[in-house]
């Protein structure tokens, strides 16, 4: 495997034709300390020594080679051809290319050492020891189950050793020296343990035979207890990760600049350097829609746009900043954007079923509120980390609004992909999965590393060794413990405050009764339309094959039998026939149905939301945690403690974990306050560089996921810093930073693209103009529905669900009042992502998203010119543009193209384009017969088909 | 490819035409005309991103391909390979008795609902020249075994559908990664500039099991994702306007659009996402005729319809899904895949039954594209590839009437390919006795991946896209194998 190769290292080649030339110098056999070692530490020392350890190889003693690397395989094998270390020499891959080769002789010396037994002057030291920790990740695999934390199945608790010993009811768990006599093998070879009819019911498997081996042969050793300590940083040097290393830009806190001493002094430097300057500035109308979107997301109303293109206040525009960070649109638009990094989804993904995530939209608003309340990024990232380590809400005796809201937070981690609640896909290794999933949204959403590459091996460009990917793991093992594991069934906290459940208790119970009565009701009407529809299409079935089918639909499609699948499938023949062909009387049943899902709908809209909270909590019992060998889940090696990765470290400081309060670890909590330590090399460049992105189109990394090794090298690494250190300054205010930057000259810049700087600075790497952007796929729908007057603002609260048609078209469900809310507030299932947003590049969340793609394909242009909602919407928009003309009978077409000009682009037309409008408002009023109204539909739903709508100058 | 001309010639005649001579000139009026002389022939849109721009244009391959198309007929549920392909004596010997071994081995996700072994269900004859045994339940099929490789030996990772079904489809056991036909088409393009390169005909009883994301782009660019046309009705998502609109209205709105996205354009140079756009809205146009020429049945002949069964109570739907297919490979459509609803070759319950029904729908709509794509000389460049997710189990399984099905097998599946590069009448693989356990020459699903790529002239090590600084590819770390005996 790859993973091997970049552990032990690679070597020049050695042909063996040579080997046969380089004869036994010393027919006396080598030994390891005369013979060998002095070679190793020549030519192998500088990576593999006890200081510097690659790979996690120690060459320098006997006892590292027989340890080995972070595969776990001992570097020696009892065979020349199976020992990694020969394996290394032979293949030509160590030492590596542009250091010191190994002689011939050397190389003959080596393997003439292994042929001959790998002598060494202190035998007793090759031997590995076996211990507890070779026994425990075992029963933790296979035993803890029944015998842990949740369980004490015969009163047995197999945790320890100390516990082993002690035992349960029948007795010692083993007999120390008699593997025979010991219950615990008994029970495990007979089968009797884990027992069959359990181990689909605790998602256990049976120990392989190799694991029952290593139970053996422990006991036979007699079960002895080794002095194993935690893996973790000590104030001595790492010898995994070097000074050198730690070198990297991005590893180092960001240096206050000397020189410069805002945005605009360091792009006009560079520029300047290019023989370049700033583009022109922007004119105004383009201006206020460029700020309109970068910070609510849609076009200003026309009045305001008015109010700024007039106003002749100097400060006019940082007026209008102030203005749009003010308003409650503003969270809904950035806090998409903290969503997608999340990975927020409404349903749990894995399995066809996707079960929906009924509370996720609470984290939704979370995220919502703290943009708008500016919420400081370190306090943010504090509570969505460890906010249930914050406060001790479980043995509050009175539960406030802060306890609740910092739980909520803690939903960020809890975003991924979980199908540990199937019947089916609950094992070990699909935990881990979650685990690496909420890994995964950390690295690249928060600390810029590629940290899920260490899963398996160490980060092959990045100095992550394997072991820190499992020490960083060990933080969250108070909360996603896979030995002790909670499904997404069970885990979730109902912790409200008094009021909440007093208003719960009240207003929910009749709802619910009612609830039940209307979801009878429907199950009646669907099976009434589903044999009405059976009576149209096939007249002459019996009544009892219609019953008959209604019966096999209950059962779960792969168990029918082949008469009831043919009797189904008839049903479903006859249902996927058009509507238009569909007689009467099932289209009445269909809407019977229809109309007591729209009741249904108002009582949901009635109810008081659930209690229930989608947290992440420290349980405080975490197992220990070991790292896995090439990621796989029953490859445990060394023990681990938590800590934090340590490059971004002195790799001396150990990681200093204390509870809070009783029953947390404070793990968490430790990670998020190093997190977010003034000083930190990732944090305040990450968040900074994602804003810079949303502005600009392009982060000053380019790579906002990776400010490894292998990232992008900022463009203006200075500029990257200052801003960095200014958003510490200013209390991590994000508001603060749009207005840096909107205020900037830098912003203002014109997005026309002349020749020349096309010519200099074709990627725009030097911010010589603004960049051109097409809406998102929220953007465009919510400017739909505002332009044409459909906007619902209401803001918070249970997703809006949506409806998927026959042909697998998904679509939002308009609210009580015959609107739309802002896309945010949509439904987001997994299997069901509106088809509109899927369209326009809503992503696939796996398990986040860093950067949406921006496709630009036919089946967008076929969406806007042939759906029949868009026409609708195209239509609200004429009507609203006759409605602001006041005198209908007006048939000053100039008039109508000027109104829809100024709403949907928040400009005046050229003349050209009310030339252009004129002409094809005759023309169309002449193709609809004389139909004013219509024509006036045609030409604002083409107004909403161009580019000039699409794209944001 | 471009090393074959004259194979192509068909192809290249409908891929250059939407509709015929009179498309060819309406489309060239349309385009003309509403789109400031566009072209017909248009680059289909690339990505606005500033750095990479991708597109479908017709990319040359890291070799000579052997195929230029894939048609992918998919099994959804698992097909079972002791009753359909690989006939087993001894397990018909043992029919009624327990299983021999440690039944945990089986493998199944419910070990007490296990009953006993279960010969094969249907009866075994030898076929064609090269004498390849099939079940008497398919004998449109096994009339045209000459042309087709078994590959009996095929095996995957997980016992679970859903996972599997990743697993097939992409590579990976989990959702999010792109599928072997979304690397095709992003590594060779598309032949025909005026359809979708990667199509997808579902059933119109339903979605397969997993939905869309059967033929997701994964973390691919979204223009790599199989285009799914709809099983009834129009077949494209608002191909068809879903409103009245007098035709001079429309006329007058696309030469409208046309000249504000020209101004528009003209205003804002060196931005090349803005001319993409408006070429999607030609090829918007484009599609909304070639589209409906090319699923136009109505155009074929009564020989080649029954040929598909297409007429036929049971066969006619997924005969027209077939014929449909060939008509898009014909256009040059890189990559087809048909699906059946949710899956219907999962058999836990009433095996014969269940197994006979599917292949009365498949069987001989099957056998008529292999010979549809044969006699128009077609079938030399296109990969034809048959199978499911897995195998099944020689044990059978408790269910609601007793034990008549069998259970999921992860460790032996068949699929078969036929057509471009393969060697015809091969039988590759083998199992042991119970069918059971892939044995003989296993074949992984990276290994199926592999060679279905390079029968289209890529090279699964030099086809890869870079994500946050990694190489991903479809076939994972591990080098496969191609399985070069399946190779003519």
């Amino acid at each position: 495997m790859n993973s091997y190769c970049s552990t032990i290292l690679f070597l020049v080649g050695i042909l063996s034709s040579m080997l046969n030339q380089a004869s036994h110098a010393n027919d006396e056999l080598p030994v390891f300390e005369s013979d060998i070692q002095p070679i190793l530490a020549k030519k192998c020392g500088k990576c593999h020594g006890a200081k510097v350890r690659k790979g996690d190889l120690d060459l320098s003693s006997i006892t590292g080679l027989h340890r080995g690397g972070e595969s776990g395989e001992a570097a020696i094998e009892k065979s020349v051809d199976e020992s990694p270390l020969w394996i290394m020499i032979d293949g030509g891959d160590m030492p590596p290319e542009g250091e010191p080769r190994l002689t011939s002789k050397e190389i003959a010396r080596i393997r003439r050492w292994i042929e001959t037994g790998a002598k060494s002057e202190n035998p007793s030291a090759t031997a590995k020891k076996i211990n507890q920790h070779d026994v425990l990740p075992i029963m933790l695999l296979r035993c803890v189950t029944c015998h842990g934390p949740q369980l004490r199945e015969g009163e047995l608790d197999l945790r320890t050793r100390a516990a082993m010993q002690k035992g349960g009811k029948s007795g010692p768990a083993f007999v120390a020296a008699d593997p025979d006599a010991s219950l615990m093998i008994q029970r495990v070879e007979t089968e009797a343990c884990p027992p069959r009819e359990l181990l689909l019911k605790f998602f256990v498997r049976r120990p392989s035979s190799t694991e029952v081996e290593v139970l053996r042969n422990w006991i036979a050793a007699g079960a002895p207890e080794g002095d194993v300590t935690m893996d973790v940083a000590t104030s001595e040097s790492d010898p995994l990760v070097s000074d050198d290393e730690r070198r990297h830009w991005a590893f180092q806190p960001p240096k206050a600049a000397t020189d410069a001493q805002s945005i605009d002094d360091f792009i006009r430097k560079k520029l300047i350097a290019n023989d370049l300057s700033f583009a022109v500035e922007a004119d105004r109308d383009i201006l206020i829609r460029r700020a309109y979107f970068d910070l609510v997301g849609m076009p200003p109303p026309v009045e305001e746009w008015k109010k700024w293109r007039s106003s002749e206040q100097p400060n006019w525009y940082r007026a209008m900043i102030d203005h749009l960070l003010a308003s409650p649109h503003y969270g809904e638009r950035w806090g998409r954007y903290w969503l997608d990094v999340a990975g927020y989804a409404d349903s749990e993904g894995g399995v066809s079923a996707d079960p929906i995530r009924q509370v996720a939209w609470k984290y939704r608003d979370y995220v919502i509120r703290a943009f708008n309340e500016d919420k400081p990024y370190d306090r943010f990232l504090l509570e969505q980390i460890a906010g249930d380590e914050l406060l001790d809400y479980a043995n509050a005796e009175v539960v406030t609004d802060e306890m609740v809201e910092n739980l909520v937070a803690t939903g960020f981690l809890r975003m991924g992909i979980d199908e540990t609640g199937s019947r089916t896909m609950n094992f070990v290794p699909e935990r881990l999965g979650v685990i690496s999933d909420a890994i995964k949204v950390l690295g690249s959403g928060v600390m810029g590393l590629t940290l899920e590459c260490a899963r398996c091996h160490s980060h092959k460009y990045d100095p992550i060794p394997h072991r820190d990917y499992y020490r960083f793991k060990a933080i969250f093992q108070g909360a996603y413990d896979e030995h002790d594991w909670l499904t997404f069934k069970n885990r979730s906290l109902d912790v409200a405050t008094t009021e909440r459940r007093r208003r719960v208790a009240e207003i929910n119970p009749p709802l619910t009764k009612h609830l039940k009565q209307l979801e009878s009701r429907w199950k009646q009407a669907v099976a009434a339309m589903q044999m009405e529809t059976l009576r149209q299409h096939y007249p002459a079935q019996s009544e009892a094959d219609r019953v008959e089918t209604l019966r096999a639909l209950s059962i779960a499609d792969n168990n029918r039998t082949q008469p009831q699948r043919i009797l189904v499938e008839k049903l479903q023949r006859a249902d996927v026939v058009a509507d238009s062909q569909q007689p009467a009387t099932v289209l009445e049943a269909r809407l019977a149905i229809q109309v007591i899902e729209f009741d249904i709908l108002q009582v949901r809209r009635q109810m008081e939301p659930p209690l229930a909270i989608r947290a992440l909590w420290d349980r405080g019992e975490p197992s220990p945690t070991y790292i896995l060998r090439r990621g796989e889940y029953d490859k445990p090696g060394r023990l681990v403690g938590p800590d934090v990765p340590s490059v971004l470290t002195n790799g001396r400081t150990p990681f200093n974990a204390t509870p809070p309060f009783a029953g947390k670890t404070g793990r968490r909590l430790a990670f998020a306050r190093w997190l977010t330590e003034p000083d930190h090399p990732l944090t305040a460049r990450m968040i900074v560089n994602r804003i810079w992105y949303h502005h600009f189109g392009t982060g000053l990394v380019k790579s906002l996921e990776n400010f490894g090794v292998k990232g992008d090298r900022p463009s203006h690494p200075q500029l990257l810093d200052w801003l960095a250190i200014e958003l510490i300054d200013r209390g991590w205010s994000i508001k603060e930073m749009h207005r840096l930057i909107m205020n900037s000259r830098t912003y203002r810049q014109s997005s026309r693209i002349t020749d020349e700087r096309q010519q200099v600075d074709s990627q725009n790497r030097l911010l010589s103009h603004m960049q051109l952007r097409r809406m998102n796929a929220e953007s465009l729908r919510d400017s739909l529905l505002f332009v044409s007057g459909k906007l619902d603002d209401r803001q918070g609260g249970p997703p809006d669900g949506v409806s998927v048609d026959r042909d697998g078209m998904v679509t939002a469900n308009s609210t009580a009042d015959g609107g739309w809310r802002r896309s945010i507030y949509l439904q987001y299932r997994r299997t069901e992502i509106p088809t509109m947003m899927d369209t326009f590049d809503y992503p696939e969340m796996g398990p986040n998203c860093i950067a949406r793609n921006v496709s630009t394909v036919s089946p967008q242009s076929l969406m806007l010119m042939n759906n029949r909602h868009v026409r609708e919407l195209a239509i609200a928009f004429a009507a609203r543009v006759d409605e602001l003309i006041i005198d209908p009978n007006n048939d000053d077409h100039g008039a109508r193209v000027e109104l829809v000009c100024q709403l949907a682009l928040s400009r005046m037309p050229s003349d050209r384009e009310l030339r252009l409008g004129i002409e094809i408002l005759i023309e169309m009023e002449l193709a609809w017969k004389g139909d004013r109204s219509a024509a006036l539909e045609s030409y604002c739903h083409t107004i909403l088909n161009s580019a000039a709508f699409l794209y944001i100058d | 490819m471009k090393d074959q001309p004259q194979r192509n010639t068909r192809r290249d005649f409908f891929a250059r035409t939407s509709d015929g001579i009179l498309g060819a000139a309406l489309t060239h009026m349309l385009c003309h005309d509403f789109f400031g002389g566009t072209s017909a022939l248009a680059a289909e849109p690339t990505l606005a991103k500033p750095a990479t721009q991708y597109n479908l244009q017709p990319k040359q391959p890291h070799h000579a391909a052997k195929a230029t198309s894939v048609i992918h007929l998919f099994m959804n549920g698992g097909p079972s390979q002791m009753d359909l392909f690989d006939p087993k004596p001894v397990l018909n010997r043992m029919d009624g008795k327990p299983y021999p071994g440690n039944v945990e081995e089986i493998g199944n996700s419910n070990n007490s609902a296990i009953g006993v072994m279960m010969g094969g269900r249907f009866k075994f004859a030898r076929h064609g020249d090269s004498g390849m045994w099939m079940a008497d339940v398919l004998p449109h099929t096994a009339k045209m075994c000459d042309e087709i490789c078994l590959i009996n030996s095929m095996w995957t990772d997980h016992p679970n559908h859903d996972n599997a079904l990743y697993k097939i489809h992409s590579g990976r056991l989990f959702m999010g990664y792109p599928t072997f036909g979304a690397w095709s088409v992003y590594g060779l393009g598309s032949e025909n500039q005026n359809l979708p390169a990667y199509v997808v005909l579902n059933d119109p009883l339903g979605p397969p099991k997993n939905g869309t994301r059967n033929w997701t782009s994964g973390f691919l660019p979204p223009i790599f994702q199989g285009t799914r046309f709809r099983p009834s009705g129009s077949p494209i998502l608002n191909l068809k306007p879903q409103y009245e609109q007098p035709s001079a209205v429309t006329e007058s709105a696309r030469g409208l659009l046309n000249q504000l996205d020209e101004i528009h354009l003209k205003d804002r140079p060196h931005y090349p996402e803005l001319d993409a756009r408006i070429k999607t809205y030609s090829l918007a146009a484009r599609m909304q005729m070639s589209a409906g020429e090319a699923l136009d049945l109505t155009r074929e002949n009564q020989r080649t319809l029954s040929m598909y069964g297409v007429g036929e109570k049971w066969t006619d739907s997924f005969g027209r899904r077939c014929l449909l297919a060939r008509r898009l490979v014909e256009r040059g459509v890189r990559f087809v895949q048909i699906f059946l609803e949710e899956q219907p070759w999962d058999s836990h319950a009433d095996l014969a039954a269940n197994h006979r029904g599917a292949c009365q729908r498949t069987d001989k709509p099957v056998a008529g594209l292999l010979r549809d794509l044969q006699q128009r000389g077609l079938l030399d460049s296109t990969l034809v590839i048959w199978g499911g997710e897995f195998g099944r189990t020689p044990t059978t399984q408790k269910s609601v009437d007793g034990f008549s099905g069998r259970d999921h097998n992860m460790q032996a599946f068949t699929s078969w390919m036929a057509g471009g590069g393969i060697k015809g009448g091969t039988t590759y693989g083998t199992t042991d006795d119970f069918g059971h356990k892939a044995v003989g020459n296993p074949v992984s699903v990276h290994d199926f991946h592999a060679t279905i790529l390079h029968l289209l002239g890529l090279h699964h090590q030099k086809l890869f896209f870079e994500r946050s600084g990694l190489e991903e590819r479809l076939t994972g770390f591990e080098p496969p194998r191609v399985v070069k005996e399946i190779l003519s």
